[in-house]
C-alpha cells in the first residue's frame, strides 16, 4: 500500500471518529465520558495523516534536498482501517436493542449484586417517581425494606417480545457496547403487546412485590397504569 | 530513517509496486490510491444495498459491537503510538540502557513496576513495548511491561474497587495475579525465549536522532505505528464482535457453583470477549451466580491475552512470536490468578 493511501485512510478514520463524537452518535457505542478521548484520538489521527501528506508534497517538490522516511515493507493489514470508516459513514450501526436483550441473559445490576441486601435510600416524595430501570430492578430484587412497594414509578425503555411475554428493557454499559448487559421488567396487562420490538415507551405503574428472583434473572413484574410511546433518547444506555 | 539524499527515487518505485509485485507494467499500473477511490465510490453508490444487507438483527448487533470496540480502543492506540513516537524521538537508547538494570532478570522487575505508571488499555501498551525493544531494552523486560501496563495501573485498580465495593481483597488479588503473570512471562522469556521468533522489523533499531529532526521522527514513527497496529486492531475488533454475537448467553447461566468449570469458561470468555481492562471488572461483578475465583481469573486473563491483543501482537511482533507467546500467557495467567486467589483468600 502506498504511503499516500495510508495517509488518506488515517484522515478518513480520524474524521469518522470526530464526526460521531461531534454529532452525538458516539453515545450508541460508548459511554459519554469517552467523548474527549474520541475527539482527541480523531484529531491526532487526522493531523498525523495531514502532516505526512504535506511533508511528502514539500519533499517531492525539492526532492534533492530531502531524505525520505518511507518504510517500504508491505502494509496490507492497513486496508482493514477502511472497514470502520465504511461502517461509520455508510452503515452507521444503531444502538443495541431487543436483539441484544434476547441474545444475552438478563443479569443482576452490578451495583445491586455487590451491595446485596444493603439499605437503599427511600424514594423521593411525589406521586410518580421517575427511576432508571437499573435502579428499579436493583430495588425490586434486593431491597429488603421494600422501598418500591405501593409506590408509583415511571420507567423508560424499549419493548422486547420474548417467549410470549412483553418486556421493558434497557441496556447497561460500563465502557462500550461490547460489555452491555440488559436489565428487564415484565409488563403485565398487555397494553404494550401490540407495540413493535425496539419501540421506546414510558410506563408508569407499580412493582408486583417479590417477583424478581434468581430463577427469572431478576426480572420483576410491573403493573402499568399507563403506557406512552416516546421518541428514542439520544443516550440509549444506562450506566 | 535518515537514509541520505537520493534514496527518494528508489523508495517511490518500490512503494508504487510493492502491493502488486506480480503486475509490473510500467505504463499503466493500478496503485492503492486508485483501488481506495474505487472501493469508496462503489460503497457510496451501493449504500442503500449495504444498509439493507445489515438489517438482519444479528448482523446489526455485531456491527454495533464492532464499531463500539473500534471507537473505544482507537483513542488508546493513538495514545500508545504517541508515546512510542516520543520514545523514538526524545529518549536516546543509551538513556534506557542506563536506567534499566543490566541483568534481564532484574530489568523484568523494574519493567513490571513501571507498568503501574501507564494508565491505558492493552491497545496502548503494544506499540510502546515494541518501541522499547527497538530502543535496546531487553525483550524480556519489554514483554513484562506489555503485560503489566494494562492490568495493574491505577485506573484499572480503581475501577475494580468500584465494581467490587466492600471486597478490597479482589483488588489486591487482581494486582498480585496480574503482576505475577507479567513477571513470570518476563522470566520465562529471559530463560527460554528466542530472539528470532520476533520479526526483524519490530527489533529494528532507530539511529540516534539529531536535534533538529526530533519532531519529524516523532510524527513519522507515530504514523507508521498507527497504520500498522490500527489494521490489526480492526481485525481483532471484527473477531471479538463476531464471537460476541455467536457465543451463547447460556455459557454464563449454567456455571452456577461449579468452580472448576467456572474457571475454565471464564478464562475462555476473557479471551473471546476482548473487553477493555477498565470495563471487565463491571462485567465480572454482574455475574452474580459465580463465585469470586472464576471472576478473578476473568480479570487477570483478559488484560494479558485476548483475541484483539493476539491480532495486535501478531501484527507487531510477527506470527511466530504470537503463536508461542499467547498460549503460554494464557496458561500462566490462569495459574497466577488461581495462586493469587488462594493466597489472598478470594475463593
Amino acid at each position: 500500500m502506498k504511503r499516500e493511501t495510508q495517509n488518506i485512510l488515517l484522515i478518513l478514520l480520524g474524521g469518522a471518529l470526530v464526526k460521531i463524537a461531534v454529532n452525538g452518535d458516539y453515545l450508541r457505542y460508548v459511554k459519554p465520558a469517552q467523548q474527549p478521548w474520541i475527539v482527541a484520538g480523531g484529531v491526532v489521527m487526522v493531523l498525523l495523516g495531514a502532516v505526512a501528506i504535506v511533508r511528502d508534497l514539500v519533499a517531492s517538490r525539492k526532492a534533492a534536498a530531502h531524505d525520505h522516511d518511507g518504510h517500504s515493507h508491505s502494509a496490507r493489514p492497513a486496508w482493514l482501517l477502511l472497514v470502520p470508516v465504511l461502517a461509520v459513514f455508510l452503515v452507521a450501526p444503531p444502538a443495541l436493542g431487543a436483539d441484544s436483550v434476547i441474545r444475552t441473559e438478563a443479569r443482576a445490576p452490578s451495583s445491586a449484586a455487590v451491595a446485596n441486601a444493603a439499605a437503599f435510600p427511600p424514594l423521593p416524595v411525589g406521586n410518580v417517581v421517575p427511576l432508571t430501570v437499573n435502579d428499579f430492578v436493583s430495588r425490586a430484587g434486593w431491597d429488603s425494606a421494600g422501598t418500591l412497594n405501593g409506590r408509583t414509578v415511571s420507567l423508560t425503555g424499549f419493548v422486547v417480545h420474548t417467549e410470549g411475554t412483553t418486556l421493558l428493557a434497557r441496556l447497561v454499559i460500563s465502557c462500550c457496547a461490547a460489555d452491555a448487559f440488559p436489565v428487564t421488567v415484565r409488563l403485565r396487562g398487555g397494553e404494550a403487546d401490540h407495540l413493535a420490538s425496539d419501540a421506546w415507551i414510558q410506563v408508569t405503574g407499580q412493582v408486583v412485590p417479590g417477583t424478581a428472583t434468581k430463577d427469572n434473572s431478576y426480572t420483576p413484574d410491573f403493573t402499568p397504569a399507563s403506557v406512552t410511546s416516546v421518541p428514542a433518547p439520544k443516550d440509549p444506555y444506562e450506566y | 530513517m535518515s537514509d541520505g539524499p537520493g534514496i527518494i527515487a528508489v523508495v517511490n518505485i518500490v512503494s508504487d509496486t510493492e502491493a502488486e509485485p506480480g503486475r509490473r507494467t510500467r505504463r499503466f499500473r493500478i496503485s492503492s490510491v486508485e483501488v481506495l477511490c474505487a472501493i469508496l465510490l462503489i460503497a457510496i453508490l451501493a449504500q442503500s444495498r449495504l444498509q439493507q444487507l445489515f438489517d438482519v438483527p444479528a448482523l446489526r448487533t455485531g456491527s454495533t459491537v464492532f464499531v463500539a470496540v473500534c471507537v473505544q480502543a482507537l483513542p488508546f492506540l493513538v495514545l500508545g503510538v504517541l508515546i512510542s513516537g516520543a520514545i523514538a524521538a526524545f529518549v536516546p537508547a543509551r538513556v534506557l540502557e542506563k536506567v534499566l538494570p543490566r541483568r534481564a532478570g532484574a530489568a523484568v522487575g523494574v519493567a513490571g513496576l513501571a507498568g503501574v505508571a501507564l494508565p491505558g488499555c492493552e491497545c496502548a501498551s503494544v506499540p510502546v513495548a515494541r518501541r522499547l525493544m527497538g530502543q535496546g531494552v531487553a525483550p524480556a523486560a519489554a514483554l513484562t511491561f506489555l503485560l503489566a501496563a494494562p492490568a495493574v495501573n491505577p485506573v484499572v485498580l480503581v475501577a475494580t474497587a468500584v465494581a467490587f465495593p466492600g471486597k478490597p481483597e479482589m483488588v489486591l488479588a487482581r494486582f498480585a495475579g496480574s503482576l505475577a503473570t507479567a513477571m513470570v512471562m518476563g522470566w520465562l522469556w529471559a530463560r527460554w525465549g528466542k530472539l528470532e521468533w520476533i520479526t526483524e522489523r519490530a527489533l529494528r533499531r532507530l539511529p540516534d536522532v539529531a536535534g533538529g529532526q526530533r519532531w519529524r521522527v516523532f510524527a513519522e514513527t507515530a504514523r507508521t505505528d498507527l497504520v500498522e497496529a490500527g489494521g490489526f486492531l480492526v481485525l481483532g475488533a471484527l473477531i471479538s464482535s463476531a464471537l460476541n454475537v455467536l457465543v451463547p448467553a447460556r455459557w454464563f447461566g449454567v456455571l452456577g457453583d461449579q468452580l472448576v468449570l467456572g474457571v475454565v469458561v471464564m478464562a475462555v470468555l476473557a479471551v473471546v470477549l476482548a473487553l477493555c481492562s477498565e470495563a471487565d471488572a463491571f462485567v465480572a461483578a454482574s455475574l452474580t451466580a459465580l463465585p469470586l475465583l472464576p471472576k478473578l481469573v476473568f480479570l487477570v486473563v483478559g488484560p494479558a491475552i485476548d483475541v484483539k491483543l493476539f491480532a495486535l501482537q501478531a501484527g507487531t511482533f510477527g506470527k511466530s512470536f504470537a503463536v508461542r507467546f499467547a498460549p503460554v500467557t494464557f496458561v500462566v495467567a490462569v495459574a497466577c490468578a488461581i495462586g493469587a486467589g488462594f493466597l489472598v483468600g478470594v475463593v
